[in-house]
C-alpha cells in the first residue's frame, strides 16, 4: 500500500481555470485512462515516453492528473458540484493502451497502436489506428473506426457504425443505423442493426464465418470470385438479387436458401426481415460506394 | 440448417444413435457447415447447463410428505434429467443462458420429447415467457432510473426500444403463422436478446449517474 501511494505521482489538484498544460513521463507499457463528463477527448500519438496533455475548461472546472503505477489517469472535476465541461487534447506514446470514458463527450484517436476502450453516452467515437483489444460504444453518437487490427467490438444504438481497413475478429452492431465495413481482412464478423442496412465488403475467408443481420434494412455483400463458402441467405419480406449465378444447393426452405460456391468452406449467414439481400462482385460494390460518396460530396458542398 | 439431420445432433450429442446412423451424421458433419455450427452451440449450452449449480431448497419438504403418505423406505431417486434440444429448444436455452448471465432467471431443463413434437409443441409464447418477464423487469428498473439521465437520452432509448418492440411484434405475427420456422425463431430470439442487452446497459449507465 505504502509502496502504491509512493508511487503515486499527483501533478494537479488545484483548480485550474482556463487552460491546463502539462507533461508526465511514463516508464514502456504504460496506459492512459480519461474520464471527462462533458467535453471532448483527443488523443493523438507520438514517438515520446512522455504524456503531454492540454486541456481547455471553464472557471469552474478543474482537472486532476496521476500517475500511479504505469497508469496516467486524467479526470475533469468540478469546485461547485455541477460537472464542468473540458477539451482534453492528449498526445501519448503510440503503443499506449488507452480507456477513455465520458457521458457528453466526443472521442476521437488518430495513430495510436495499443488496444482502445472508448465509451460515451452522446457523443460521436471516432478512431484511427489500435491493435488488440479495442471496444467502441456509444449510445446518442456514430462510430468509426479505420485501420486497425485485433478484437474488435464497436456498436452505437441510434447512429451508424463504420469499419475502414480493419482485420481481425469483428463485432458491430447498431440498433438505428447503418452498419457499413469495408476493406474488411477477417475471418470473424457479426454485423447486425434493427433499422438500417449492413453492408459488407472485404475477404471471405475459407474456414471463416460472417454474420450479417437486419431487421428493417438491405444487406448487401461483395462475394469476390472464387470464393469458398456457404451462403445461408434468409428474408421473410424482402428479395435475394445476386448479380451473378448462383448454384442452388439447399434444401428450399420458406424463408431460407442455401447456395455453395466453390468448397463452401466459408460460412456466411445474411438475414433480413423487411429488406433484401444483395450479393455483388466487389468492383460492382466500389463502383457503388464510390458513387455514393460523390453523392455525399456534392450534398455537403451545396449545404 | 434444416437438413434431416439438424434434429438428430441432440440425439448425437446424447450418445443415443446408432453406430451406422453415427457414422452417416459424422459424414454429413464433414460436409455441412450448418450442422457444424448447430452442433457447436448444442454442445455449449450442454456444457453451460450442466455447470449450472444444483440449488437445495430452502426447506426440506419430504419428512413432512413421507410422514403424511407413510413412507419409511427409501425412495428411489429418479433418473437423471437429460439435456436434450430442439431448435426451438436451443433457441429457448440460449436465450435464458442470457439471462442467467444477468442473475435474473436459472435455466429450467426440459425433459425429452420426441423431436417433432419439441418442434411443433414449444411455441414462441412459451418459450419466450421467461424473457418477456426479464425485458419487464428491467424497464420497471429504468424507469425508476431514467430520472437520472439526460432528457434526450431518455428520448433516444425510448425511441430505440419502441423500434425493438415493432420488431419483436412483427417477428412474433411471422411466427404465429409459421412456428417452426428456424429462421423467425432465431430472429425473434436475436432481437429479444438486443432489447434485453440495451435494457441492461442503460439501467447500468443511470446507475452510475449519481
Amino acid at each position: 500500500m505504502l509502496t502504491t501511494l509512493a508511487a503515486a505521482v499527483l501533478i494537479s489538484l488545484a483548480p485550474l481555470q482556463g487552460e491546463t498544460d502539462t507533461t508526465i513521463a511514463v516508464p514502456a507499457g504504460a496506459s492512459l485512462s480519461v474520464n471527462n463528463f462533458g467535453g471532448a477527448i483527443v488523443v493523438h500519438a507520438w514517438t515520446q515516453n512522455r504524456v503531454k496533455v492540454h486541456a481547455e475548461h471553464g472557471s469552474r472546472g478543474s482537472i486532476e492528473a496521476s500517475l500511479v503505477g504505469s497508469t496516467v489517469t486524467l479526470k475533469s472535476s468540478s469546485r461547485h458540484g455541477a460537472p464542468s465541461v473540458v477539451d482534453f487534447d492528449v498526445t501519448v506514446p503510440q503503443d499506449m493502451a488507452l480507456t477513455l470514458s465520458g457521458t457528453y463527450t466526443e472521442i476521437t484517436v488518430d495513430g495510436v497502436r495499443g488496444p482502445i476502450s472508448a465509451e460515451t453516452v452522446d457523443g460521436e467515437v471516432n478512431v484511427r489506428g489500435g491493435s488488440g483489444i479495442i471496444t467502441l460504444h456509444s449510445i446518442q453518437g456514430s462510430v468509426t473506426l479505420a485501420d486497425a487490427t485485433g478484437r474488435i467490438e464497436v456498436n452505437s444504438v441510434n447512429e451508424d457504425v463504420e469499419l475502414s481497413n480493419v482485420s481481425g475478429q469483428i463485432k458491430a452492431e447498431t440498433t438505428n443505423g447503418e452498419v457499413r465495413l469495408t476493406g474488411i481482412k477477417s475471418a470473424s464478423v457479426e454485423a447486425t442493426t434493427i433499422n438500417g442496412d449492413v453492408l459488407y465488403e472485404g475477404t471471405i475467408t475459407d474456414g471463416g464465418t460472417y454474420v450479417l443481420n437486419s431487421h428493417n434494412g438491405d444487406i448487401t455483400v461483395s462475394v469476390p470470385e472464387g470464393a469458398n463458402v456457404t451462403l445461408s441467405l434468409a428474408t421473410a419480406n424482402g428479395e435475394i438479387d445476386p448479380s451473378f449465378a448462383l448454384p442452388f444447393t439447399g434444401t428450399p426452405g420458406k424463408h431460407r436458401y442455401t447456395f455453395k460456391l466453390g468448397t463452401g468452406s466459408a460460412r456466411m449467414e445474411a438475414e433480413s426481415f423487411q429488406g433484401d439481400i444483395e450479393l455483388r462482385r466487389p468492383a460492382e460494390l466500389r463502383e457503388r460506394m464510390q458513387h455514393k460518396d460523390k453523392d455525399k460530396n456534392r450534398n455537403h458542398w451545396e449545404n | 440448417m434444416n437438413d434431416q439431420w439438424t434434429d438428430r445432433l441432440s440425439e448425437y450429442v446424447d450418445g443415443e444413435l446408432g453406430a451406422g446412423e453415427r457414422s452417416a451424421l459424422e459424414a454429413h458433419l464433414s460436409t455441412c457447415a450448418d450442422c457444424r455450427a448447430t452442433l457447436v452451440e448444442l454442445r455449449n449450452v450442454v456444457t453451460r447447463a450442466k455447470a449450472l449449480e444444483d440449488r437445495p431448497p430452502r426447506t426440506d419438504l419430504w419428512p413432512g410428505v413421507a410422514q403424511r403418505i407413510g413412507a419409511g423406505k427409501v425412495v428411489p431417486l429418479a433418473p437423471r434429467r437429460r439435456v436434450s434440444f430442439s431448435v426451438p429448444q436451443l433457441v429457448a436455452a440460449s436465450l435464458a443462458l442470457v439471462l442467467i448471465s444477468g442473475g435474473g432467471v436459472w435455466l429450467a431443463l426440459q425433459p425429452r420429447q420426441p423431436v417433432d413434437a419439441g418442434r411443433a409443441g414449444v411455441t414462441p409464447a412459451v418459450w419466450t415467457g421467461r424473457t418477456d418477464a426479464a425485458i419487464a423487469e428491467l424497464q420497471d428498473a429504468l424507469s425508476r432510473n431514467e430520472s437520472r439521465l439526460d432528457t434526450s437520452t431518455v428520448r433516444v432509448v425510448r425511441e430505440n426500444l419502441a423500434l425493438m418492440n415493432v420488431a419483436i411484434a412483427q417477428a412474433r405475427a411471422a411466427l404465429a403463422a409459421d412456428p417452426g420456422n428456424t429462421y423467425l425463431n432465431l430472429h425473434l430470439a436475436d432481437t429479444m436478446r438486443r432489447k434485453l442487452e440495451l435494457l441492461r446497459r442503460v439501467n447500468a449507465i443511470a446507475s452510475a449517474q449519481s
